[in-house]
């Protein structure tokens, strides 16, 4: 069992919670879950949509074609009814089938254009109701209900009418694809539980059209074990683990896609001290500008709080000035960097994997620094507490590199991690002067807090104290004490740290990946081993300083070695090329800021025999 | 003689490199002694500076210094403040550092009321990088290092100060010691954002801001109420505050000592109750080699299935 399900309509329509609804209604009935929330840099109107996919098994993907499509307006039919599989469902409001797909004045000319050709190809007519016909006997199923006629019989007050359309509209396609009636209305509650008339009505819509739908193929049920399982956005997950791990201090200022991950700490109202004791939420401080709320976290972590700033491309950029004061100045620093499309403000809300050589090498000068990139939700947030871990012991700055994917993405995580903490060497106050840079035989410095003891930081080059020194020297040491730590990490972080290999030891192919991609890698992977060859996964995460002896490990027992990447250069296979000397022609490819699909990886590697560099254009 | 000998205690040991004859010297004995004369715990005291000439008095004081970037130390002093609240912080920078580069961070320090003192060292040039014109130097003037008169406006420290919401203003003199050491010591124990800026003389790039322009165009506030602690005469010591900055000699003491205002920590703690009694720089809340133990059961409720 394994559903596609896309629900589309104008932002600011009701789509993020028909999404959340969908999701938890499936997760509800034990299924596993995995959506994908795909929406414009705008407020009110541009077409946005959720595609929610849920399994029996495990899933870290999308899929097309998709098994059904909702829409709450035509642009979101004209968009999407291309990804119906055959035998597929549609639902619409019975309002819609005079519209016309092409004089919709929100939807993209190039979108219009590319419509208007489609439709002349397959001389489809230009409305709903024309394209409900096609659609129909190409075996689509078209459920068009009059929605708005069903909520005013369910005693849906008229003001409330319009906000629950898109429960009626998500409620009717699930229900019609096998979720139960508890399900649903077990989700609604979960969403309105704070709004008891709303609560009401979107009850009353639930009841109302699963009485006048049936599950089309029977109703699903899965196994999926509930308890201690939490649905969650990347943003969510990497603010648990920041929390979880003892994170008081974030500075923040507004860009998608980090912002939401504030936002969850600063109203992590109710956290508690191990004496029971109510401690509060994090300090969160939303800055004036990127560059103060880096140099905030900076001065928070200076007083020992464990810190972070949480940004995206842009904000990084501005960022990157006082990124190399804290390599400097041994801070542990953690910035965790949610990549979105660039160059500039690019595609401001789509998924990009392209800053990965930005986080690695970003900064004039040389520092050692680690930049850990997770790959799906539980990483998200068992690496938030190890970054802060790895900051503190290693006295570097610390990169999360995460991508618009895993932020916005929900899903389920099994457990919450459990990592000891690690604060690294600390300062127990001697009786001869404190030396904040003392020299040490591994490079690390017993570390006092601001207020502890008496010391001095600049961002010149200084010496032992921390007072500034130009003496060549001293320069020689200095540099190497700072800059040689990048040997002491790689010998001391774990290799599930380092690099993580999924399927067989065996491998004929080693498909190469990082970030948001590996979740369509990995579903693809027994589709892909259908084939002569064996193939396995290679998921790289700590990026600086490169494990090039255990990725060398494992490039060593591939014959062919594939990269899948959300960038244009194949920035993890020009990484992987430069640290170990091999060669990855076979790159797939995607920079159209949609995620990639398992589908999309299972065709783009039958292609590769052909055609070394893919460039996917799946989705909307 | 004798105070600057008991405030030797604040000296570290590092040379200072100004100029022979710099502003900067005044400004460093001066602060000084007020720091001998408040008492302050070296340790808890937090001297963060920006880039500069002004920049390096961090490494000069013998409190702990963090000397940052360019137009940066506020935001910098704004995460130390807010992490640990019960450590002194002060804010040295120049009129470039703090009214050039870090214009935006200045204002927002005024709108927060952070209880931070910024000093702005004000020479009216850029001196380590030979003397360009700075924020605060007057339209037309043309100093030895330009090669031509300044074609902008000046910006009024105290008055960009006063509308960004600084609730303790107050302006010196390099070269007036004692009146200086004055003025950081009522700073220092002011609750709430201040600045204090120091005309400074920059005696190697700025020929025109010398010890007799300041002898010539500058005065002693004398019967001048700075205190405000009804929010109904704000406007109005506003007003007189602006009348006095327009005219024609610049005014040295405090302007304003504005007591209506809450602190960013008191704001902070009217939200997050628990805040000041555990500061984020809290330690013991985690273990070393332990697992974390900070129950957040009710924050993960919401996202439980």
């Amino acid at each position: 069992m394994d559903l596609n399900i896309i629900v589309g309509g104008p932002q600011g329509g009701g789509i993020e919670t028909a999404g959340l609804l969908a999701i938890r209604a499936c997760a509800n009935q034990g299924l596993e879950v995995f959506a994908a929330r795909e929406y414009h840099s705008n407020i009110k109107g541009k077409h946005s949509y959720s595609h929610i996919r849920t399994s029996d098994k495990e899933i870290g993907s999308i899929r097309y074609p998709v098994d059904a499509l909702g829409v709450l307006d035509a642009e979101s039919l004209a968009t999407h009814f291309k990804e119906l599989k055959k035998g597929g469902l549609l639902v619409h409001d019975t309002a819609l089938a005079s519209k016309s797909l092409l004089k919709i004045p929100s939807m993209e000319k190039e979108k219009v254009h590319r419509l208007r050709k489609d439709l002349e190809e397959n001389k489809v007519g230009e409305s709903v109701a024309q394209l409900d016909d096609w659609l129909s006997k190409k075996g689509i199923r078209v459920l068009s209900l009059p929605f708005s006629k069903l909520l005013v019989e369910a005693d849906v007050a008229t003001p409330l009418i319009d906000k629950t359309m898109n429960t009626a509209v998500i409620g009717a396609l699930l229900h019609s694809m096998g979720i139960k009636q508890n399900a649903l209305e077990g989700a609604v509650s979960h969403l309105f539980s704070n709004k008891k008339e709303v609560l009401e009505a979107n009850l009353r819509a639930i009841q109302r059209v699963c009485a006048l739908t049936r599950p089309l193929d029977g109703y699903i049920e899965g196994k999926a074990d509930r308890a201690n399982r939490y649905l969650v956005a990347g943003n969510d997950a990497v603010a648990i683990g920041k929390l979880l791990g003892g994170l008081r201090f974030q500075t923040y200022y507004p860009i998608t896609p980090a912002a939401d991950e504030s936002f969850v700490l600063e109203q992590a109202t109710e956290i508690y001290c191990p004496n029971g004791k109510l401690l509060g939420p994090p300090l969160v401080i939303q800055a004036e500008d990127e560059i103060a709320a880096v140099t905030m976290a900076i001065g928070g972590a200076l007083t020992g709080a464990r810190t972070a700033t949480s940004t995206s491309g842009p904000g990084f950029s501005l960022m990157i000035e006082a990124l190399g004061w804290a390599g400097n100045c041994e801070v542990p620093l953690v910035i965790t960097m949610y990549q979105r499309g660039g160059p500039s403000t690019g595609l401001p809300t789509r998924n990009s994997q392209s800053d990965l050589m930005f986080a690695i090498h970003g900064g004039h000068g040389e520092f050692a620094r680690i930049v850990l990139a997770s790959g799906d939700h539980s990483e998200a947030a068992y690496d938030a507490i190890k970054c802060m871990n790895y900051a503190e012991e290693f006295q570097v700055p610390v990169i999360h590199l995460l991508d618009k994917g895993i932020a916005n993405c929900l899903t389920t995580i099994k457990e919450i991690p459990m990592v000891t903490i690690n604060q690294g060497t600390r300062y127990t106050r001697p009786e001869s002067e404190y030396k904040r840079f003392k020299f040490t035989s591994s490079g690390i410095s017993p570390r006092a807090f601001l207020g502890e003891a008496l010391m001095w930081y600049t961002g010149d080059e200084h010496d032992e104290w921390g007072h500034i020194s130009e003496d060549s020297i001293n320069r020689i040491q200095m540099y190497r004490k700072r800059i040689e730590k990048s040997r002491l990490i790689l010998s001391r972080v774990p290799e599930e740290d380092k690099a993580v290999l999924f399927g067989s030891e065996n491998y004929d192919d080693l498909i190469i990946t990082w970030g948001i991609c590996k979740g369509a890698v990995v579903d693809a992977l027994d589709s892909i081993n259908e084939g002569d060859r064996k193939v396995a996964v290679l998921q790289v995460r700590m990026m600086e300083p490169f494990p090039s002896e255990i990725v060398r490990k494992f490039t060593g027992r591939a014959s062919r070695l594939i990269s899948v990447e959300g960038n244009y250069m194949g920035m993890l296979a020009e990484l992987v090329e430069g640290k170990c000397k091999v060669d990855i022609p076979n790159r797939i490819l995607k920079f159209t800021g949609r995620l990639i699909s398992e589908d999309e990886v299972v065709h783009a590697y039958k292609r590769l025999k052909d055609e070394p560099r893919i460039i996917l254009d799946g989705g909307e | 003689m004798e105070a600057n000998e008991l405030a030797m205690e604040f000296s570290s040991d590092v040379w200072p490199d100004w100029c022979p004859g710099c502003g900067n010297f005044g400004i460093f004995t001066a602060l000084k002694q007020a720091l001998k004369e408040a008492g302050v715990e070296k340790e808890k005291f937090i001297l963060v500076s920006g880039i500069g000439c002004s920049g390096k008095i961090a490494h000069f004081v013998n409190v702990s210094g963090v000397h940052t970037l360019h137009g940066r130390a506020i935001p910098f002093a704004t995460g130390i403040k807010a992490s640990n609240p019960s450590l002194h912080v002060m804010v040295h920078g120049g009129d470039g550092d703090l009214l050039g580069i870090g214009m935006g961070h200045f204002v927002a320090l005024g709108r927060r009321n952070a209880e931070i003192l910024v000093v702005v060292h004000n020479n009216g040039v850029y001196g380590l990088t030979k003397g360009q014109a700075s924020p605060t130097l007057a339209l037309g003037t043309k100093t030895k290092s330009q090669a031509f008169p300044n074609i902008n406006q000046a910006v009024n420290p105290i008055l960009l100060g006063m509308a960004a919401g600084y609730t303790f203003l107050a302006r010196g003199y390099a070269y007036n010691i004692e009146h200086l050491k004055r003025l950081f010591v009522e700073g220092l124990s002011h609750k709430g954002s201040g600045i204090l800026e120091i005309i400074q003389p920059c005696v190697t790039w700025n020929n025109i801001v010398t010890m007799d322009w300041v002898a010539k165009n500058t005065y002693y506030l004398k019967d001048w109420d700075p205190l405000l602690n009804d929010l109904g005469q704000a406007n109005e010591k506003k007003k007189r505050i602006m009348d006095l900055e327009n005219g024609e000699k610049k005014a040295l003491g405090i302007f304003l000592k504005d007591l209506t205002k809450k602190t960013h920590a008191e704001m902070v703690a009217s939200i997050n109750k628990a805040y000041l009694e555990h500061p984020p720089a809290e330690q013991g809340l985690l273990t070393n080699g332990e697992i974390p133990k900070l129950d957040i059961n009710r924050v993960l409720q919401k996202y439980s299935l």
